[in-house]
């Protein structure tokens, strides 16, 4: 319909994407944007229309990239029960109590699950470790950082 | 007990038979918590004497450990002995600049009954994951308590 070379308009896409994906990841200002495209040399209204397409796009566009990025599996959520072990073959007449959880993980849209287990004490260990770990972000040093990192 | 000179004088496999006898004796009695009249009630019908009856009794006695190793002795899930946590800022990958994002690394180190092995289990999550971790850990934690005072 538009009567030019398939060649000429796989370049353009191919061109137009690499604008948008380099100026996304680098979250570039309005005005850098625009003083990199007024080097190409196209009319005003052309690079008025770019602008508008960076612009509406690159939140979405960062979110995909934010998806290629390196990843560890990640926490998805965990449920618990209560056993108590009454007997096993070894010895009768036990009470054994234990913490059973199913860990569920997000791995590069897969889901995982893991059983586990743990006795009262580790139990209330992994509560403390993990509260501190939670209070680390609330300390003066953390939030120097993220505030100067901006 | 081969290399024992006082009882250098007897057959070895005999030697061996008792032991394993006497063994099986203390295991089977302590699997099922039994007390020493109904030891000795039972050692009485095998035709034992006396004096003999009060030395294994007292032997008996000393069972803790035997127990100790009965009470561990069994399969379960994988069971978590530890945690490590980790706190970091993300500030830029090859995908995606400018990330800012804080994040989490929780690693729990586990123990398997089979083989000794250690076969951690990892994850990342972020603060507001971790707050849902450590909440459903704690609710575990309570009703713990509550189960105890039942």
């Amino acid at each position: 319909k538009l009567n030019i070379g398939v060649d000429i308009i796989q370049h353009g896409v191919e061109g137009l994407v690499y604008l948008l994906t380099e100026s996304s990841k680098l979250m570039i200002s309005e005005v850098d944007f625009q003083d990199s495209i007024d080097v190409l040399g196209f009319s005003d209204e052309l690079n008025k229309s770019l602008l508008q397409l960076y612009l509406d796009n690159r939140k979405e566009i960062r979110s995909i990239l934010g998806e290629l990025a390196p990843r560890l599996p990640s926490y998805h959520s965990l449920e618990w029960r209560l056993d108590v072990q009454l007997a096993s073959r070894s010895l009768r007449q036990q009470i054994k109590p234990a913490v059973t959880m199913k860990l569920h993980l997000n791995q590069n849209e897969d889901q995982t699950a893991q059983v586990l287990q743990t006795d009262p004490a580790t139990l209330l260990h992994l509560i403390q470790q993990l509260e501190q770990a939670l209070g680390e972000m609330k300390m003066n040093h953390c939030r120097r950082i993220v505030r100067n990192m901006k | 007990i081969l290399d024992d000179p006082d009882l250098k004088d007897i057959d070895p496999t005999v030697l061996k038979h008792c032991h394993a006898a006497a063994a099986t004796c203390i295991l089977e009695a302590g699997k099922q918590k039994a007390d020493i009249s109904a030891i000795s009630a039972c050692l009485e019908d095998c035709k034992l004497d006396k004096e003999r009856i009060e030395q294994f009794c007292t032997e008996y006695q000393r069972r803790e450990l035997v127990t100790v190793v009965s009470f561990s002795i069994g399969r379960s899930p994988l069971h978590i002995t530890d945690v490590s946590w980790r706190l970091e800022y993300q500030i830029k990958n090859n995908q995606l600049h400018k990330t800012y994002q804080p994040s989490y690394l929780v690693t729990l180190n586990v123990e398997s009954n089979d083989s000794g092995s250690h076969p951690d289990v990892s994850f990342s999550c972020t603060m507001e994951q971790l707050q849902d971790l450590v909440g459903k850990l704690k609710d575990a934690a309570k009703s713990l308590e509550r189960a105890t005072q039942m």
